[in-house]
């Protein structure tokens, strides 16, 4: 079985830059560094104005879960313990709502952990995200020092998979291909993950897409002949907001351009708005998600 | 638009019909040409001594003097820097055609200079003009030895490089894409190798080289910030003859000569680097090995050619062409890809003389800039490219009424297609496909008309129309863009000069970062975006301090209108919705430039200082904004920049250069913070992720680059030679070419007993692109 090192990005995924420019960045930095043309250096930062950080995914039929921390200026030392990292970066002591068809759900400040995901969070709340895909969801949030953080969203109906194909090449080695039907309405955004095994792993492929491309409306994700017998698939299928689609490609365009003079960095595009002039994202997940295991 | 253009034609046949009158005068007109390889000169200057009358030869070598009738005999002298001066006697009484040749002759033949800029700045009101000559190319020291004509330039006051080693230019606040760079009168869409290291220009090929950063004569449009006018030789219709070269990356040779006489005449040049094959046999030495990863191929090649034809004193053909590509390959176990990419230029011209006061040339050009990109990964296979291809029909008029007018008028019609982001991608069997793209077929018109009048001996205006148009599918925009110069003779070595020019330019660059890459693609002006336009003023003196020293000092401010920038988060690849990644801005852009120049003698060289200063901002998207609209300062607001150019012939046998550079540090764009990403599943945490706040926030450290080199002069049997050692970043600098934030992390053990990674604190890296680089070249000519 290939392992996430060597998998492919397949031809449906959205990249902040064309091939050709990451491989010249990674030519050109094997060579700097080969040459001895790379040193550290002290630099003086322009200064940094904190801002608070959003993270909050609405998943039908699971509890309410927040995370609301802080960005640090890029130099901040790393506390040498987990927890002291944590709390240096949690925004506690803040009033969280999420309401939805006239109903307020307030969140309640407490640090845990999903089992499932292993994500963390800080605000909580039991009551299950309800199913009803017609209600907008609002966020608002008042910070201790009074600034606020507002939000809307919309759980959008799931698009399901139709049909999972697998094949076999002439060295057993198997390939997916995965097909969906996109809705009528235009200008629909995907996130697809592909999970070997379990979804509390590094995906092998994780992209976003738009169905601009899709000719007749039917939709499919490749991968190349890499599995093989026995393994176990975990093929996922988000239809996300545009506004989710920007904020990660904003992620990645942040994270790619520090260390490559090719690319074009860019801001966290946010959906949140209030003069805590906050990032971060609040979003419905809805998916649909098939669990293969490669047969003969 | 067609109705100005037919009016222009109409006004020049009338004013054919009109001026050509005598009106008591008498013109001498000819063909200005060096004696031993026949080329034209461009910018002799003819001057009839008793008379007080002068010209100079125009971009074709011809030129025009009108002499009033039944005068005495009048003593004509034809003048250029690094030539022997020739003088005519004649006695005006009838039209005359003297065509000269200048020679250099046997002492001068080893200095020359073959330009004539200064000399022609102080009297035109050229202003904002750089020439360089081939010979200063060859000899001031280069990065690993390969002559390049535009890093040459970029020595030049206000015409700063981009990043190091880069042969982008920044022109008065403008961006790469706003320089028009012109071959034969044929566009050149991306005039770089290497990913922007070298140019595309062989200097063998290359006659002539004039670069207008402002005051633009109104036969220029289409880009806002300058104009690089490129002439290829014509070919040796003397004799055969050959010149070449062998240095450490590439090889080139040219060879030149006439055809059947001396009436036809070619020129086929041709460059090559051969890294490509070494690292071929080191791939194939190591392919058993173990572990072994294979080097990627890369080499790049140009090839130019050119002839020409003279069939009378009336009419002269000319045939040229250029085709360059960079090919760049790496082969593994599970892929093969190929990245190519490169120009196609073809001129056919016309030179046809309707009487000694109308000259015209008529050029037909085609052009092709592509790059396309292949990769077969088990089983699927990307085919990514773009494309620009353009053909053009252009005339010129250029006209001598009379010694107080030269008039230009002319017109041009450019049609170009594109092919924006094509992209096809799939499965080899067919079961996974899917494509993207975009095309266009864009007309570009424009015509002008311009006098150049000498008002009394003293005061000279160029004043000029262009009126310029772009039809792309159902959408049209027309522009009017005034040009006005004026040249102010205070003493015979004094001038002072001024200028206004309004550019519009309705193609823009698709570029995802800072630098000038292949993967760039031209995007046509359309209903949503809207032509570039910049309005510019000029003014500064131009003095002669004695026969070698020569100041220049100008002053200008440029307003940015339509400026094209990408929102954050742009998504410029495989987007058929690709305007929506784009926002509208305006800028400002003001400096100075001096320049300090000895033109002749031993010591030769310059010093080149630049002050400047560039906004952008009010940029507006339909996605979303820039900053809120807020302004800032693009990446190459670079705030001084000096250059300081030295060529020393200590003897005849050996010449020694140096170059020095400073500059202000560039701008980048560094994260001020730092943000936590959980995502969503699994582990998928960034603990780090660079929260970006204000664009080009980070000014890098200053530049500074010393280049030294010697020039040994040989002279065997069969012709000359030379051998050029230079030392490139003498002082071995690390110039930053940019600078990176890296996590630094330290191993733990987690408390389920795993060895883990955890970020201990953020170091800043940066990396530079050139140590000091020895090289060595044999350079021949036979």
């Amino acid at each position: 079985m290939s392992t996430p090192q060597n998998r492919i990005r397949p031809m449906y995924v959205k990249l902040a830059l064309p091939p050709s420019n990451e491989f010249i960045a990674l030519t050109l930095t094997l060579l700097l560094t080969s040459c001895n043309l790379e040193k550290e250096v002290e630099i003086q930062l322009p200064s940094h104005n904190s801002v608070p950080v959003v993270e909050c995914y609405l998943e039908p039929g699971k509890p309410f879960t927040l995370l609301l921390t802080r960005t640090s200026s890029y130099f901040t030392p790393f506390p040498q313990d987990e927890l002291e990292f944590l709390s240096s970066i949690l925004e506690d002591s803040a009033q969280v709502i999420i309401s939805t068809n006239g109903i307020e759900y307030e969140l309640e400040n407490t640090l845990g952990i999903n089992p499932l995901t292993s994500k963390v969070f800080n605000y909580y709340n039991p009551t299950p995200v309800p199913h009803d895909a017609e209600y907008e969801f609002a966020l608002s949030i008042r910070l201790k020092n009074g600034q606020t953080i507002y939000s809307q969203t919309r759980l959008l109906p799931p698009v399901p998979i139709d049909s999972i194909v697998v094949q076999f090449n002439a060295d057993s080695l198997a390939r997916v291909l995965t097909y969906f039907t996109d809705p009528d309405t235009a200008g629909n955004y995907y996130r697809r993950m592909l999970h070997l095994s379990s979804i509390d792993s590094l995906p092998l492929q994780d992209f976003v897409s738009t169905d601009q491309f899709l000719d007749n409306n039917i939709g499919i994700f490749g991968t190349t002949y890499q599995f093989e017998v026995g393994d176990t698939l975990i093929n996922t299928l988000f239809h996300i907001e545009k506004a989710y689609a920007d904020f990660l490609q904003s992620i990645e365009e942040a994270t790619h351009a520090n260390g490559n003079p090719f690319s074009q960095p860019s801001t966290i595009i946010s959906n949140l708005q209030g003069d805590a002039r906050a990032i971060g994202i609040f979003t419905g997940l809805s998916y649909d998600r098939v669990i293969t295991i490669i047969s003969p | 638009m067609l109705r100005f253009l037919f009016a222009v034609l109409w006004l020049g046949c009338n004013l054919v019909h009109g001026w050509n009158q005598n009106n008591g005068q008498v013109t001498v007109s000819g063909t200005i040409r060096d004696a031993d390889t026949g080329e034209t000169l461009i910018g002799t200057t003819i001057y009839a001594l008793e008379l007080g009358l002068g010209t100079t030869s125009n971009e074709y070598g011809f030129y025009a003097l009108n002499l009033p009738l039944d005068t005495d005999s009048v003593t004509l002298e034809f003048s250029y820097v690094g030539y022997q001066t020739v003088r005519r006697r004649i006695v005006p009484q009838t039209d005359l055609n003297l065509n000269i040749e200048l020679g250099t002759g046997i002492n001068l033949q080893e200095v020359v200079v073959k330009s004539n800029s200064s000399e022609e700045q102080l009297r035109t009101t050229d202003m904002s003009v750089e020439n360089i000559s081939a010979h200063q190319v060859k000899v001031i020291p280069a990065l690993l030895g390969e002559s390049d004509i535009i890093k040459t330039l970029q020595l030049k006051p206000g015409i700063p490089s981009g990043s190091e080693g880069s042969t982008g230019i920044y022109v008065r606040g403008g961006g790469t894409d706003q320089n028009l760079i012109v071959l034969d009168e044929a566009i050149v869409y991306n005039a770089n190798h290497l990913f922007g290291f070298f140019s595309t220009f062989n200097t063998d090929a290359v006659k002539d080289l004039k670069l207008y950063k402002g005051g633009f004569p109104a036969q220029y449009g289409g880009r806002l910030s300058s104009v690089i006018d490129i002439r290829m030789k014509e070919g040796n219709n003397k004799k055969f003859s050959g010149t070449g070269g062998i240095g450490l990356i590439s090889s080139r040779l040219t060879i030149e000569g006439p055809i059947s006489g001396p009436h036809t005449s070619f020129i086929l040049s041709g460059r090559r680097t051969y890294a490509d094959l070494i690292t071929q046999r080191i791939n194939q030495a190591n392919k058993n090995r173990e572990n072994f990863t294979p080097i990627p191929d890369y080499y790049f090649y140009d090839l130019n050619a050119k002839v020409n034809h003279t069939f009378n004193n009336k009419n002269r053909l000319y045939l040229s062409g250029y085709f360059g590509r960079d090919v760049f390959q790496f082969n593994g176990e599970f892929f093969d890809f190929s990245f190519d990419w490169g120009n196609t230029t073809g001129t056919l011209r016309w030179n046809h003389v309707f009487s000694p006061r109308l000259f015209t040339n008529t050029t037909f050009t085609a052009s092709n800039y592509q790059y396309n990109i292949r990769n077969k990964v088990t089983g699927f296979s990307f085919n990514i490219g773009s494309k620009i291809q353009d053909i053009s029909l252009k005339t010129d008029f250029y006209h001598t009424p009379n010694n107080d007018h030269i008039l230009r008028y002319g017109g041009v019609a450019i049609i170009h297609r594109f092919e924006v982001g094509r992209l096809k991608a799939g499965s080899d069997d067919g079961e996974i496909s899917f494509s993207s793209g975009q095309q266009f077929t864009a007309t570009e018109l424009g015509a002008y008309i311009m006098d150049e009048w000498t008002v009394n001996s003293s005061l000279t205006l160029q004043a000029g129309l262009r009126l310029s148009g772009f039809i792309n599918d159902s959408t049209t925009y027309t522009g009017i863009e005034p040009r006005l110069s004026a040249k102010y003779s205070l003493t015979d070595h004094l001038s002072l000069k001024a200028s206004y020019a309004r550019m519009r330019q309705y193609l823009h660059l698709v570029s995802s970062s800072g630098i000038a890459l292949p993967t760039d693609v031209w995007y046509p002006s359309t209903r949503n975006v809207k032509p570039q336009i910049s309005d510019q003023i000029a003014a500064g003196w131009h003095m002669k301090l004695s026969n070698n020293w020569w100041i220049k000092n100008e002053y200008y401010y440029k307003w940015l209108y339509n400026q094209v920038d990408f929102i954050d988060g742009a998504q410029l690849f495989a987007n058929d919705r690709i305007e929506e990644e784009f926002a509208f801005g305006n800028g400002y852009a003001y400096g100075m430039e001096l320049s300090v120049e000895k033109k002749e003698g031993k010591l030769t060289g310059w010093i080149g200082y630049t002050l400047a200063f560039v906004r952008k901002g009010n940029f507006r998207g339909i996605k979303r904004d820039i900053m809120d609209g807020r302004y800032f300062a693009p990446r190459y607001d670079r705030r001084h920049d000096l250059s300081i150019v030295s060529i020393y012939q200590l003897s005849h046998r050996l010449t020694l250069t140096a170059t020095a550079v400073y500059g202000s540090g560039d701008l980048a764009w560094l994260p001020t913070g730092r943000l936590v990403f959980q995502d969503v599943y699994g582990e998928q945490f960034e603990p780090i992720v660079p929260y970006f706040e204000d664009r080009n926030n980070f000014r890098l450290p200053y530049f500074f680059r010393l280049d030294l080199g010697v020039v040994i002069k040989f002279s065997p049997k069969w012709g000359k030679s030379n051998l050029t050692i230079n030392v490139f970043n003498a002082t071995d600098r690390r110039n930053a070419f940019f600078i990176y934030l890296e996590p630094i992390f330290r191993k733990t053990t987690s408390p389920d007993g795993q060895l883990i990674q955890v970020p201990e604190r953020i170091a800043a890296k940066q990396v530079s692109l050139f140590p000091i680089l020895p090289a060595i070249t044999w350079n021949f000519k036979f």
